[in-house]
């Protein structure tokens, strides 16, 4: 697969809150570049009666966008504000709105025919199929082969038999007549053609010149809308994030894929490398410097850990200047020993 | 440490068949599995330890990010045979068909009377089904139908741009606070992730605020009436040794089981049960307490296939759900716990249930749907009586060690 890429800064689009990417390839981009996956929170149409995989949207923990933010590769949209303004109050001029509907209905063509195309194919790889079936079967009392052999067989007879009937009309009309042979040969030839699956050439013209044109529903509003990074001073303020964030900022810049743990156990669950590829290492929690907390915690998560075989891992800012490394974030892990 | 063989631990356990498969990232290479003719589940934690910078492994996960990207790349194509053509109202915040096609609208949309239509009176031949947010988001979600923004007068078709699932991200959850609407991300996530699971929901009347007060369903029978409701024994029981128990003058004077003839040890420690409990089979004194906003029923869930339901009205529910925000919400504490489960009904344990089963049952019960940033974790409280189940009481089974703390008998149920 090409390299997909993206320009930067690209948008972050915020909703209720809520800090949301719709384009495939800054989904892929992000994940690849900057080692930010997100949760896909969507329902994907090919596949819309499950939940073990899931699509667009791709929703980022505030964390996640404030650290895309501050690294200066992307900039937050206020969605509702500008889908407000482009589709509810007239935002969009006549040309730009034209051109959308150009590009929508040049979209529907593809896909018919695309579509057109993929039934072709499905049909033809089922006739194959159906064909090698009934070669190799002698068993003629099967019964779906049997219900579908025979209209076909009829069809393909009564094609021969209208030849027939034809070409004994030509002889007894224009005996020995060799042109009008080829004129009246020219009829039966379609008629074979079709039954045998393939899509009839006139009605393929007609549907191209028709410009038969399928309703798609876009996935991203971008374009019609466009967006550009705001002039520095003009910024949507930074998303806020819980006192958590140092930790998760210290471990994502140590190369660790964050994801959402609450139902782990924890804040954030740190993998690897790409949690597509690779088991999840540590449980992590952000504390403050500080922050007094329960030796009950540490042994909850010391076992909770270690009984999924990975480590808990607690971990803080120090507030004093230049106290450990650049970041100032220590963090420690905790494994249950003897188990 | 974790090692590399977690995927080998045999899965023999009690919850081999219980592995939520949703809990994992999983491998985008096997939606083909899903989507294709052969429906296979794919196989869980096929993953590695760590990296290891060999080519097989960046391979396999490019090959991965492949996948994904193109199954993330899937459009939503509308065929004419199916096609339903909806139109956003942003008066209300909702989206109106006029031809609606497919099984989906047998349980969603509503048809308001002619004359409560949002639109306007509405004239009898037109048929418009309206379509709340969390159902027009889903509905346009996978692919099932083609949403329109409100035509500005100058379109060539007379409809206006069609909606991107950005879009109606932005409109029915961004602009619900508008409408004065409470959809929220957490609140789709679950309706969605229920209907996709195939599950038929609703939403519940403490959707937007405090509801009906909880009727007579949600408190237990009244003593008089339990007797015919054949709890006979058990309630006999009860009002049995409350008069032997603690009120007895014999005991505050003097030894707690006074000498006696004792035929049984049950005697002996019902005399001894001096400790008030709480008894969920009882009727509290004062009325419910007032529901905290953020623990309410949010859904009633209908599970698929039932043919007493309909869309207009679909009885009593399945599954009562709450949607709480693990990102603003705490742990409940028991007063916000105890005011939500006294909006649900009253379900007592049968009583030839086992012991754990029945306090695991309950009397009372609530399904919590606590979402962190887009993961949805499903929990149920139950109110369980643990004080009415009294180990003394129980029956043994004949042939079971007679002294009860054998290896038979009472002690081998008695927990794990």
């Amino acid at each position: 697969m090409a390299e997909i890429t993206v320009s930067e800064p690209f948008p972050i689009f915020q909703v209720a809150h809520r800090y949301l990417l719709y384009d495939v390839n800054t989904v892929t981009y992000a994940r690849r570049t900057h080692n930010i996956t997100g949760v896909l929170i969507g329902g994907l149409p090919q596949a819309p009666q499950q939940n073990v995989f899931s699509g667009i949207p791709l929703e980022l923990m505030p964390e996640e966008a404030r650290l895309l933010v501050e690294k200066g590769v992307s900039y937050i949209v206020d969605d509702v504000a500008a889908h407000r303004k482009n589709f509810l109050a007239h935002g969009l001029s006549a040309e730009e709105k034209k051109a959308f509907m150009r590009s929508m209905q040049r979209q529907g063509v593809d896909a018919a025919k695309a579509q057109q195309k993929k039934a072709v194919e499905k049909k033809k790889d089922a006739l194959k199929k159906a064909e090698k079936k009934g070669a190799s079967t002698e068993n003629w009392n099967d019964v779906p082969d049997d219900m579908f052999a025979g209209p076909r067989k009829s069809k393909a007879a009564r094609a021969a038999e209208k030849k027939a009937k034809e070409t004994a009309q030509t002889d007894g009309q224009k005996d020995g007549a060799a042109e009008d042979e080829t004129l009246f040969g020219a009829p039966a030839n379609p008629v074979t053609e079709w039954s045998a699956g393939e899509l009839d050439p006139a009605a393929q013209q007609l549907h191209e010149e028709l410009g038969e044109s399928l309703k798609i529903t876009p996935t991203t509003s971008y374009p019609p809308i466009r967006s550009e990074p705001p002039p520095p001073g003009e910024a949507l303020p930074l998303p806020e994030v819980p006192s958590s964030y140092p930790v998760f900022k210290h471990m994502h810049e140590n190369g660790y894929f964050l994801a959402p743990g609450l139902r782990f156990g924890c804040q954030y669950m740190a993998y690897p490398g790409d949690p597509l590829r690779f088991h999840s290492h540590f449980l992590c929690n952000g504390m403050d410097w500080d922050e007094e907390f329960d030796l009950l915690r540490l042994v909850g998560g010391g076992r909770l850990g270690t009984g999924v075989k990975k480590g808990y891992l607690i971990g803080g800012e120090e507030k004093k200047e230049g106290a450990y490394q650049e970041s100032h974030v220590r963090a420690f892990c905790i494994e249950w020993g003897g188990m | 440490m974790a090692d590399a063989d977690e995927d080998a631990i045999p899965r023999t356990g009690p919850d081999a068949g219980e592995t939520d498969l949703s809990d994992e990232t999983q491998d985008f290479r096997f939606l083909a599995s899903i989507t294709g003719e052969e429906v296979k589940i794919p196989k869980r934690g096929e993953k590695d330890f760590e990296p290891h910078e060999t080519a097989l492994q960046s391979n396999i996960l490019a090959a991965s990010r492949a996948a994904m990207h193109g199954a993330l790349s899937y459009p939503r194509i509308h065929t004419p045979k199916k096609y339903t053509l909806a139109i956003y109202h942003p008066e209300t915040n909702m989206a109106y068909a006029e031809d609606p096609k497919g099984p989906l609208f047998k349980s969603m949309g509503k048809v308001y009377p002619p004359k409560d239509d949002p639109l306007g009176v509405r004239e009898a031949n037109v048929n418009r089904l309206w379509l709340l947010p969390e159902e027009i988001l889903y509905l346009l979600e996978r692919g099932t139908v083609d949403v329109r923004w409100p035509a500005e007068g100058d379109e060539e078709d007379g409809l206006g741009a069609p909606m991107s699932l950005q879009g109606a991200y932005a409109a029915f959850i961004g602009m619900e606070d508008g409408t004065g609407g409470v959809l929220t991300f957490e609140r789709y996530s679950v309706y969605a992730g229920l209907r996709r699971a195939g599950y038929m929901v609703h939403r519940a009347p403490s959707w937007d605020g405090p509801g009906n007060a909880p009727g007579g369903e949600c408190l237990p029978p009244l003593p008089g009436t339990s007797w015919s409701l054949g709890l006979l024994s058990s309630r006999l029981r009860s009002s049995f040794w409350r008069k032997a128990g603690a009120s007895s003058n014999d005991q505050i004077s003097g030894p707690l089981a006074a000498p006696s003839c004792y035929r049984s040890y049950a005697e002996i420690y019902r005399r001894l049960a001096l400790v008030p409990f709480y008894d969920p089979a009882l009727r509290s004194p004062d009325g419910p307490d007032p529901t905290d906003p953020n623990f309410r029923i949010t859904y009633h869930v209908y599970k698929p296939g039932s043919p007493l339901y309909k869309k207009s009205d679909p009885g009593p529910p399945d599954f009562r759900i709450a949607v709480v925000n693990a990102r603003e919400t705490c742990v409940p504490a028991l007063a916000q716990l105890g005011a939500l489960l006294d909006t649900t009904p009253y379900v007592p344990p049968r009583e030839d249930m086992q012991l754990y089963q029945k306090l695991r049952h309950g009397y009372k019960s609530i399904i919590l749907a606590i979402v962190d940033q887009g993961v949805t974790s499903y929990l149920r409280l139950a109110d369980s009586g643990i004080g009415r189940e009294k180990l003394f009481d129980r029956v043994f089974k004949p042939g079971g060690g007679k002294r009860g703390g054998g290896n038979r008998g009472g002690g081998k149920r008695k927990g794990r």
